[in-house]
């Protein structure tokens, strides 16, 4: 999610940064661990990383809404190489994407949250929740996708409330939720199926790469 | 002669890109501007707020323009992943 410079108060700027940085340095020190352990780890975060860029910055056209919007990758990240990669994967993806008008230096905390850490945390939690329900690989991955975009979006319009609208926050969040909700939930429908389909790729041949709720070969 | 890998990638491309041309084409001929809604919904949201959106950092599309712009983010970002789904997935019979 792409919240442009200046559109946040800066006290909101910093409460997000505050926020991701320490999520941020949790996941470096995770990434070293595991790298330490498994060298290949590497190349599949290089991987998810450059498809996080792609996937994020992906405008899909929704012709029934005359409008387009994308989908954000980084459910499908999190459940590959765990939420809290993600987050740093995330990062640099917006990072790069300021180059490209997309987010903002001072938005970078906000977006981190709302994409890296809201977005992958709630679709591997919902992945995992799934597995233990017994529901296939691909389902579970593909509604962890479906619904950690969502959640990615509800929470940009939480942060918009919260800095643009401090009175009305309830009411605000709301109206701007409902204005990203009818481009977005076609998306949704994307996001399930490249999810999925990636997901269950991976479990098939290689199912030593998937963190969490997938058995190891 | 193209490897498994390759053909794949080349008919996922064409796939996209032309449901993306669908998708666009019925969108601007039934009248639609397909503007990217989150932005609609937040450039609206900071006028109702009276702040401005802008960017500080100066944009490589900005500079090169937006085609050519992706197109070289796509371009670097494919080799990556082109290269580590190679080196990660590829098995003997796929080449």
């Amino acid at each position: 999610m792409h919240i442009s410079d200046g559109i946040l108060a800066p006290q909101w700027c910093l409460a997000w940064f505050a926020l991701a940085i320490p999520l941020i340095a949790v996941a470096v020190w995770q990434i070293k661990k595991c790298t330490k352990e498994n060298p290949s780890y590497m190349p599949i975060l290089a991987m998810m990383g450059a498809v996080i860029f792609v996937i994020s910055v992906w405008h899909i056209p929704v012709p029934v809404t005359g409008s387009c919007a994308h989908p954000i990758g980084t459910p499908m990240s999190a459940i590959i190489v765990g939420p809290f990669a993600t987050v740093v994967l995330s990062a640099l993806a917006l990072f790069f994407q300021m180059f490209f008008a997309h987010g903002g230096i001072t938005t970078l905390g906000a977006n981190t949250v709302s994409m890296g850490v809201v977005g992958g945390t709630s679709g591997y939690l919902v992945f995992l929740l799934l597995r233990k329900a017994k529901m296939p690989i691909w389902l579970s991955a593909g509604v962890g996708g479906s619904l950690g975009d969502i959640m990615c979006y509800i929470t940009t319009a939480l942060q918009l409330a919260l800095s643009l609208n401090p009175s009305s926050v309830l009411f605000h969040w709301a109206l701007y939720s409902a204005g990203f909700l009818p481009t977005q939930l076609p998306l949704t429908v994307g996001e399930f199926v490249f999810t999925a389909g990636i997901v269950q790729y991976i479990a098939d041949r290689r199912p030593d790469i998937l963190k969490g709720g997938v058995p190891s070969a | 002669m193209l490897d498994r890998f390759t053909k794949i990638a080349l008919i996922l491309m064409l796939v996209l890109t032309a449901s993306f041309c669908i998708g666009s084409y019925i969108g601007y001929m039934s009248g639609s501007e397909m503007e990217t809604a989150y932005v609609v919904v937040m450039e609206e949201a900071a006028v109702a707020a009276n702040v401005e959106s802008k960017h500080i950092i100066c944009g490589i599309t900005d500079v090169v323009g937006e085609p050519v712009g992706f197109t070289i983010a796509g371009i670097v970002a494919g080799f990556i992943i082109g290269y580590c789904w190679a080196d990660i997935f590829r098995r003997e019979e796929d080449v």
